[in-house]
């Protein structure tokens, strides 16, 4: 069995200051974290493996300028990961990196399972899982709260209304997983010095793939960035008057409108 | 379409016309929500219907379902130009390949310019399907739209890591684009009631889904969530009064429960749950303070909070400077008062 997992990185929000005054972002730390849905992704692909015995392929969700993220796949315990490069790779949305994706995952030989990240921390895309299975025709489960495979199918938990449930989808499937669903285990000492250093078996596992050679056309975004925009200052202060009944029909009617979605 | 309010004078009764032949439009796909719609969908109407009139276009709106066609006389009042139903019993429930395989086919046929969707479970996952099949951009999250007139391109705004500041996109050459609005961030537009018309009902061809429900997962805890990335808090200090109405008022709004210093030397929390620099900082959508005073330490922790209700007796409590809401009394009055309207 082949899993392939989708990973990205994200910008760690504790690094940033959001200036809205003057209509920047000042990134004071620039540190990158694992996506922590797409961490929960390869959590899952790790179990799988325990159990059944899987190969599992990491792949980078957006371009990514250094290989890091797929270093610290490997030393996890990724058995392959393939970086992503090329010119005209560089400004792809999702709809261009899934293109690169169904090229990687052909050129693999195919896979039985892709598992990524129900959203990412930053912008809240919830479209690349969705878009990979339209793609290659699998049926999807997204926002999984946990995995698990037998007799060629995956069993998901997932929410839906206000239950969980629990679905089922033959293989091959794409399956997306929630941030923070599944406790994470911590890299492998020894792999994580060698992927770093480059030495000993390992570092063979890490390849080098030109997307663009692999689709065979430029990757053109659809989506194009457009600026930046800022909330306002936010005004407080207000004071609820009247009775203690108006008050508290006026603190209801806050609450039910901000808690009830 | 803006006749409305002389239609108002005159009392007549509008009759919606809709272009004949499809091309282009605004669309709008219906969310259900426990068999009605969606709070989201009439939101996404009211933002079609402000994209279709700055791009001359019509609003239509699409309703999948079963047993669904009392509801198309909301979404003519909402907004819409064209309605289409398509009910069937395969679309009792939310399915994703039958309701893909209707919208895909109708889209198919009328080639729209913009789709709009509410951003829950059911409209990301079509509208990441669809944006793919038919070649289309999609941006999700949506909390603003406006138009980039030389490309006839809707320009929208979503926010990243929560709303700390906010991206703007476009999407310039595919159509159609897609968008997927957030809940609650665009206003539920004005119902009038003098807007009518008659819907089309689409035929539908049953499809198997892909993905078998096996039934609830009783045996399933999901994981705790920690007080730090809670999206709803009820804290109390001192003041709180009866703790108890405090702990009913963290029930009715699925809140977690914490509070201040005060709280956990009066026994009512203990260490892991005190919001102050020193023990937790938290950014919840919501903070309701119920009887804290608000030192520094307390509300420099509360900062990154979306909305921060305060109750308190004392007028010049620090804690009424950050609240966006304040109520001036003593928390044992109000509760009961709060916990009977929240029902």
């Amino acid at each position: 069995m082949r899993i392939v997992v989708v990973l990205g990185r994200v910008l760690d929000p504790a690094g940033i200051v959001v200036n809205a005054r003057a209509g920047r972002v000042f990134v004071n730390r620039e540190e990158y974290l694992l996506q922590p849905a797409d961490r929960c992704a390869l959590e899952a692909a790790l179990r799988v493996k325990d159990e059944l015995g899987a190969e599992v392929v990491a792949l980078p969700r957006s371009p990514l300028p250094d290989d890091d993220v797929l270093r610290q796949a490997l030393a996890l315990g990724v058995d392959r990961a393939i970086y992503l490069t090329g010119e005209g790779l560089r400004q792809a949305d999702d709809a261009a990196m899934v293109r690169a994706l169904k090229a990687a995952i052909e050129r693999l030989g195919g896979a039985d399972l892709l598992l990524t990240g129900a959203t990412t921390l930053d912008s809240g895309q919830t479209q690349l899982g969705p878009r990979l299975a339209e793609a290659l025709g699998w049926p999807q489960v997204t926002a999984g709260w946990s995995l698990k495979v037998a007799d060629g199918r995956a069993q998901v938990v997932r929410q839906q209304g206000s239950q969980y449930v629990l679905v089922e989808a033959m293989l091959p499937a794409v399956v997306t997983l929630q941030p923070g669903s599944l406790k994470l285990r911590y890299p492998d000492g020894a792999r994580l010095v060698n992927i770093y250093k480059n030495v000993g078996e390992i570092a063979q596992a890490l390849e080098t793939w030109d997307a663009v050679e692999l689709v065979g056309e430029p990757l053109t975004p659809l989506v194009e960035g457009r600026g930046r925009d800022f909330p306002p200052p936010r005004e407080r202060g207000a004071r609820a008057a009247g009775s203690a009944a108006e008050m508290a029909q006026a603190a209801a009617a806050a609450l039910r409108q901000r808690v009830g979605r | 379409m803006d006749a409305s309010y002389l239609d108002l004078l005159m009392a007549q009764q509008e009759e919606v016309s809709e272009a004949e032949g499809g091309g282009g439009g605004v669309w709008v796909v219906a969310d259900l929500l426990d068999g009605a719609l969606a709070p989201v969908t009439l939101q996404a109407l009211g933002a079609a219907r402000t994209l279709a009139d700055s791009l001359g276009a019509y609003v239509y709106a699409v309703l999948p379902g079963s047993g669904v066609s009392d509801l198309t006389p909301i979404l003519y009042q909402a907004g819409a130009d064209g309605v289409r139903i398509a009910d069937d019993p395969s679309l009792a429930s939310f399915a994703l390949e039958p309701y893909l395989a209707v919208l895909s086919d109708l889209f198919a046929a009328e080639k729209p310019e913009v789709v709009l969707f509410g951003a829950t479970d059911a409209g990301e996952q079509l509208a990441a399907r669809l944006a793919q099949r038919m070649g289309g951009g999609l941006i999700e999250h949506v909390t603003a739209v406006s138009l980039d007139e030389a490309t006839r391109a809707v320009q929208a705004t979503f926010p990243i890591y929560g709303g700390a500041y906010f991206e703007i996109a476009a999407c310039p050459q595919a159509r159609p684009q897609f968008l997927t609005v957030e809940p609650g961030a665009f206003p539920t537009p004005y119902l009038d009631r003098y807007r009518s018309g008659e819907p089309k009902t689409l035929a539908v061809q049953p499809v198997e889904a892909a993905v078998r429900v096996v039934g609830a997962a009783e045996d399933f805890v999901p994981p705790a969530v920690p007080l730090a990335q809670a999206p709803v808090i009820v804290a109390v200090g001192r003041q709180a009064g009866d703790v108890e109405l405090a702990r009913q008022l963290a029930t009715a709004l699925g809140a977690q429960f914490a509070g201040d210093r005060g709280a956990r030397d009066a026994g009512w929390i203990d260490a892991s749950r005190i919001v102050d620099v020193r023990g937790v900082t938290v950014a919840p959508r919501v903070y309701v303070a119920l009887g804290i005073r608000g030192d520094t330490f307390h509300n420099a922790a509360i900062e990154e909070a979306g909305f921060v209700l305060a109750v308190h007796p004392d007028p010049s409590a620090p804690i009424f400077e950050v609240a966006d809401l304040g109520l001036e009394a003593d928390p044992a009055e109000v509760l009961p008062a709060l916990l009977e309207a929240l029902k």
